[in-house]
């Protein structure tokens, strides 16, 4: 069975060429555009998320706090344009499986993910 | 001496007006009367006065009031007060609205004179204080002080001797003292009196007659004609720095108690002078590197922002073209177009994390550091780099120092810089030298210094201003973001440290940073 994950980011251009890149390679791909429908996707059941920092309606880091309350064993990862501080936590308070700074290459995202769902 | 003073006379009686005006023309100074304080103010508006001595009692406008308006007009001028009818309230008011003192009628003119000559002498002196803080320029202030010098205390000749950057003693300047012989010769003098500071003594005015007698000058030649030599101490941060000495070379002409007290008067103003014109040129130095701060902060922030919003639409251009490159075959004319796609997606990239280096907002993560384990840290991380380039590495770091309050990784990253500038300013190879030391800052605080020297081709004088600014490079177009430096001091600042260049064209940089300890 395919392996699903849910891609949170209000870019569509981001979300095309990830989308992409990972249908490419088997993955099942279900979009949000912004935090709330991704919390209302979440019952869906997914293997990872992949979830921006910066988005309209909520804060990213509000949404990823979420998604770990609900689904503790979740995969997550967080997708961002700034990363200030490599010392300090991605996201403060919460755990993350991994995370990726913008601009990153089809391939990274890829490695990421597979390597995360298949451990 | 020229004429002596400008003094002007102002009484409502004639007689004694004329008197005091007869007796000092006696002595030389030029003399004006004016007859009621209405007059005399105006003559204080169409004259420069060196001295005015008033009557305090006077029908119009009475001595306290002409007083005042003297001193609106020309605030220089110092004025005695005589009065017949002193009691000591109206003198006391007369010297709160600046009168230099007051003298009791009747008086007897010796009794005048005396106080003539203390104003006069004050007013020397202002002109003096006036001329040394007129400027911060070192050369232009030395030169005054030495003239001044020279006039006040009658001296045949006289030096002022400095240690130079080395730290050895040197003639900033000089006057009467022609021939290199003997300027030479009272420099020796100097660095004797210098070397053996004889406790509180090396601190005050000290004075030697016949030095060449003197066995404390002993093997040094050239110094026959001194007859009456004096060494004024130059203070820095409570340490003799270096001495104005001054030579009378004739037998008679000793030095009076009155000299030695204008020579004290005269190094204690001396002194003030130049740590003013040293802390002002810190405080210049302080707030060049405040403002260049503030445009970095104002321009991180832009930079911050625009980073942000142009790494979406540049993870898109990445992402697409890498997806179309999976698509295309490898060696046609299209995959190669879109590799360099790809690699200006990188240099974008790479520019962007600059920037976002530089406008990092939050709180750099503080704690003691060991800079010299910076320094090896990053060292070691470019040693490869600086052996494949023939850079050879000298390490002149002073063991033992005081931990800093850095980031350390941040501190890390500013070594970084200045290695990699260092390497490519000498594409021949050539040596890197890195150095800390411990300093004071003219406060007496400590600082650590790290010094960073390359033997490269140095930097032009003419942008040697502009190489901490913001995109400024002189590397080849995609090879340097110009965002380096301003990286450093962005952070150096964040530090409440300083960094500066110094530069010699053809004779390589040396990069400084200090910070507090």
């Amino acid at each position: 069975m395919a392996k699903r994950v849910l891609l949170v980011d209000d870019e569509d251009l981001v979300r095309n060429y990830v989308r992409r890149a990972l249908a490419s390679r088997g993955w099942d791909i279900t979009e949000a555009s912004d935090g709330a429908a991704a919390l209302a996707l979440l019952d869906r059941g997914f293997d990872a998320v992949v979830c921006d920092l910066k988005m309209p309606d909520m804060r990213g880091e509000e949404v990823v706090k979420r998604i770990r309350e609900l689904r503790p064993a979740m995969k997550i990862v967080v997708i961002t344009g700034s990363v200030s501080n490599l010392t300090t936590p991605i996201v403060p308070g919460v755990e993350v499986d991994g995370f990726l700074i913008k601009p990153f290459g089809i391939d990274e995202i890829r490695e990421l993910l597979e390597k995360l769902v298949n451990s | 001496m020229p004429n002596k003073a400008n003094i002007l006379v102002v009484d409502d009686e004639p007689q004694i007006a004329e008197m005091i005006s007869a007796s000092l023309q006696l002595y030389n100074y030029a003399v004006s009367i004016a007859y009621d304080g209405e007059q005399g103010v105006k003559r204080v508006g169409e004259e420069k006065f060196d001295l005015v001595i008033m009557d305090i009692q006077m029908p119009g406008m009475d001595g306290i009031t002409a007083l005042g308006e003297m001193k609106k007009l020309d605030p220089e001028v110092e004025v005695i007060i005589a009065t017949g009818h002193g009691t000591m309230g109206t003198a006391i008011q007369s010297m709160r609205k600046g009168a230099f003192d007051y003298i009791h009628k009747p008086f007897e003119i010796k009794e005048l004179f005396k106080v003539v000559e203390r104003a006069l002498e004050k007013r020397k002196f202002n002109d003096i204080t006036r001329a040394i803080f007129s400027t911060v320029k070192p050369e232009e202030q030395l030169r005054v002080i030495i003239d001044s010098v020279t006039r006040i205390l009658k001296a045949d000749e006289s030096l002022l001797a400095l240690p130079d950057r080395e730290g050895k003693l040197q003639v900033a300047v000089s006057e009467g003292l022609e021939d290199r012989e003997s300027r030479a010769s009272r420099l020796a003098l100097c660095a004797r009196l210098m070397e053996n500071p004889d406790g509180a003594a090396a601190k005050a005015v000290q004075l030697v007659e016949a030095p060449a007698r003197d066995k404390k000058f002993s093997g040094i030649g050239g110094l026959d004609q001194l007859k009456f030599s004096l060494f004024l101490p130059l203070m820095d941060n409570g340490k003799l720095s270096g001495l104005i000495n001054i030579n009378r070379l004739n037998e008679e002409a000793y030095f009076t108690e009155d000299d030695l007290q204008r020579a004290r008067i005269f190094g204690s103003l001396v002194n003030l002078a130049l740590r003013n014109s040293s802390l002002y040129r810190q405080l210049q130095e302080t707030q060049g590197q405040l403002i260049q701060a503030e445009k970095m902060s104002a321009l991180g922030q832009l930079a911050g922002g625009l980073a942000h919003e142009i790494n979406n639409p540049l993870s898109g251009i990445l992402g697409l073209t890498q997806l179309v490159m999976e698509n295309t075959e490898k060696g046609s004319q299209n995959y190669t177009d879109l590799q360099d796609i790809e690699k200006a997606v990188f240099r974008c990239k790479k520019i962007i994390v600059s920037l976002l280096s530089f406008s990092r907002q939050e709180k750099t993560r503080i704690e003691p550091v060991n800079v010299n384990e910076a320094l090896e840290e990053t060292l070691t991380l470019c040693a490869r780099q600086m052996e494949l380039k023939r850079v050879k590495i000298n390490r002149q770091l002073s063991p033992g120092l005081p931990m800093v309050n850095a980031d350390f990784q941040q501190l890390m990253q500013v070594f970084l810089n200045l290695f990699t500038n260092a390497r490519d300013a000498m594409p021949e190879g050539g040596e890197l030298t890195v150095a800390t030391s411990l300093l004071k800052d003219p406060a007496g605080r400590e600082l650590l210094a790290v010094s960073v020297a390359d033997t490269g081709a140095g930097i032009d004088p003419e942008i040697l201003g502009r190489i901490f600014d913001p995109f400024f490079t002189t590397k080849p177009v995609g090879k340097g973001t110009g965002l380096g430096l301003s990286v450093c001091l962005g952070i150096i600042s964040r530090h409440n440290g300083a960094i500066t260049a110094h530069s010699v064209p053809g004779g390589g940089s040396t990069f400084t940073i200090t910070v507090p300890v």
